[in-house]
């Protein structure tokens, strides 16, 4: 293969693949969040029927 | 049910892909005139089929929202032209690296990449509006009637663009133009349509599912703050 | 017990009719009360125009005026100065109607959606013609148009162009209106959604700022403005309701 032709391929599937690698771990950062906050409100939730309860 | 779903296509996509580059890299020849750099549109060509079939299902899917006023597909719709526009961008950066090879620039104003833009400022605009407004319902009826406009304007902006360069003719540049295949080399690029929808479809779901999770945060926050 | 009356035949005959005309009475009663409220205060075609002056007078730093050049970016000056300008005019659109809950009076009306988006969009119009046809002159003088013997045929394209620009910034108005980032969302949504319309008015008003008249292969794009001002306002009218009430 032409060495500099294959260079430049090599930077352009490179470049496109680190685009979606760099959206699936924003995916899964999101993921993580989400779950946090959900557990966090849940608690709210179980706290404010516990006060309730009393 | 759901995950068992998305992990499967994700991993037949993971397969069909790691296939394919060994076919590309490993088994096709160079082409005589584009040397190593042709094998750059498998992926580019697979990446616009997919864009392209996810900016019009979201369309659907808004029309959906509309008529049955479910937000299930609100948040499909929202995922999928997500998902549609991060493919968009490898197909412009894809075309980019194609073009610098093969002509020596980065933009050669070719009407299909001019298109692509737009679709992607289109794709910006929907997701800067979904968050601005913290209301769901409110949220998921701007953003389907947005998704509406600019789906019909795209194909208008994809005639316009193309009469426009017809008219005023640049050097002839095009991806099409110079991109032709050989007949026995075609094969691998609709593997590859078919690798990116599987991988497309799956980052969709595990997305519609965090919205999904978004509308019962803001539920259970709601019932939170009632107490 | 009272006996119940029947509606004459003449009365249902006319009641159909009377709603037509009702329908396009309601939207020019709104725009009427648009252009009565803009008369009064002037400030959005104050803003709008002294913005498109300046924006003219900003160009003419970035490239040689007396050439050849600037012929041919004529269009795309003019238009580009509108569509700016224009924004002014279209942000004001529903966002007047914020102060005093006047847009839930509004939507309270029996004016339905539809009848409220195309008065706001004639209104609109009109003001964004009125500081085109200011800024035409300024235009003229500035960069040496000829379009003079083209006068009817630069009159028709203003009227399309600036129909289509309203026809979709209006609705996009009403889709931001309650949003709390308003000035910036319209901007974004509505730029690259009049690209088609931007475009025709640009290629039709540089052959006709030239004195050219427009040829055969470049009538195509006045069939596209037709086409797209159609689409759209048809689009708008349709949708608006649901944007506005839901």
């Amino acid at each position: 293969m032409d060495a500099r032709n294959f260079q430049f391929m090599f930077y352009g599937f490179s470049v496109a693949w680190s685009i979606i690698a760099l959206y699936v771990i924003t995916i899964a950062a999101r993921e993580g969040r989400l779950r946090k906050e959900l557990d966090r409100v849940k608690r709210m939730v179980e706290q404010g029927e516990k006060e309730l309860r009393k | 049910m759901l995950q068992k779903l998305t992990i499967t296509l994700a991993a037949l996509a993971a397969l069909i892909l790691v296939w394919n580059l060994h076919t590309i890299l490993l088994v096709l020849p160079d082409e005589i005139n584009q040397g190593a750099a042709f094998r750059i549109i498998y992926f580019h060509v697979a990446a616009v089929f997919t864009s392209f079939c996810g900016f019009f299902l979201a369309m659907g899917l808004a029309i959906a929202y509309l008529v049955k006023k479910n937000l299930q597909y609100d948040a499909m719709s929202a995922a999928v032209t997500e998902v549609s526009a991060v493919f968009a961008t490898v197909t412009l950066i894809t075309g980019m690296f194609w073009g610098r090879i093969i002509w020596g620039i980065w933009w050669a104003w070719d009407p299909r990449m001019i298109s692509y833009v737009v679709c992607l400022l289109f794709c910006w605009g929907y997701l800067m509006l979904r968050k601005a407004v913290d209301d769901p319902t409110q949220r998921a009826r701007l953003s389907a009637v947005l998704l509406i406009f600019t789906t019909l304007d795209i194909v208008i902006v994809w005639k316009s663009i193309e009469w426009w360069r017809t008219q005023h003719p640049g050097p002839v540049l095009s991806i099409r133009n110079g991109g032709g295949m050989a007949p026995g080399m075609e094969a691998p690029i609709y593997w590859n349509v078919l690798a990116l929808i599987l991988l497309a479809t799956s980052m969709a779901l595990v997305r519609m599912r965090q919205e999904s999770m978004q509308r019962e945060i803001d539920a259970v926050r709601r019932y939170a703050h009632a107490m | 017990m009272a006996s119940k009356v029947e509606p004459s035949p003449a009365l249902i005959q006319t009641a159909p009719r009377q709603v037509k005309a009702g329908f396009l009475q309601q939207a020019f009663a709104i725009a009427g009360k648009d252009l009565r409220s803009e008369w009064r205060t002037k400030e959005s075609i104050n803003a709008s125009l002294s913005f498109a002056i300046v924006i003219l007078l900003l160009f003419s730093f970035a490239f040689d005026v007396s050439s050849e050049f600037s012929k041919e970016i004529s269009g795309g000056l003019l238009w580009l100065v509108f569509a700016f300008a224009g924004a002014l005019i279209l942000n004001r659109s529903f966002a007047r109607e914020l102060v005093n809950d006047c847009l839930d009076a509004l939507l309270s009306s029996p004016a339905s959606g539809a009848q409220l988006y195309l008065g706001k969009c004639m209104s609109n119009f009109v003001m964004l013609l009125i500081v085109e046809l200011m800024c035409l002159p300024v235009f003229t003088v500035f960069y040496n148009g000829l379009w003079v013997s083209q006068a009817p045929m630069l009159l028709a394209i203003f009227v399309m162009g600036t129909w289509g620009l309203t026809a979709i910034g209006t609705m996009f108005s009403a889709m931001t209106v309650n949003l709390r980032l308003r000035e910036l969302m319209l901007p974004v949504l509505v730029y690259p959604m009049m690209i088609p319309a931007l475009m025709a008015a640009i290629r039709l008003t540089t052959i006709v700022m030239a004195g050219d008249a427009v040829g055969g292969d470049d009538q195509i794009w006045i069939r596209l403005l037709i086409v797209f001002d159609a689409i759209f306002t048809l689009l708008a009218v349709t949708l608006v309701e649901t944007v506005l009430v839901g």
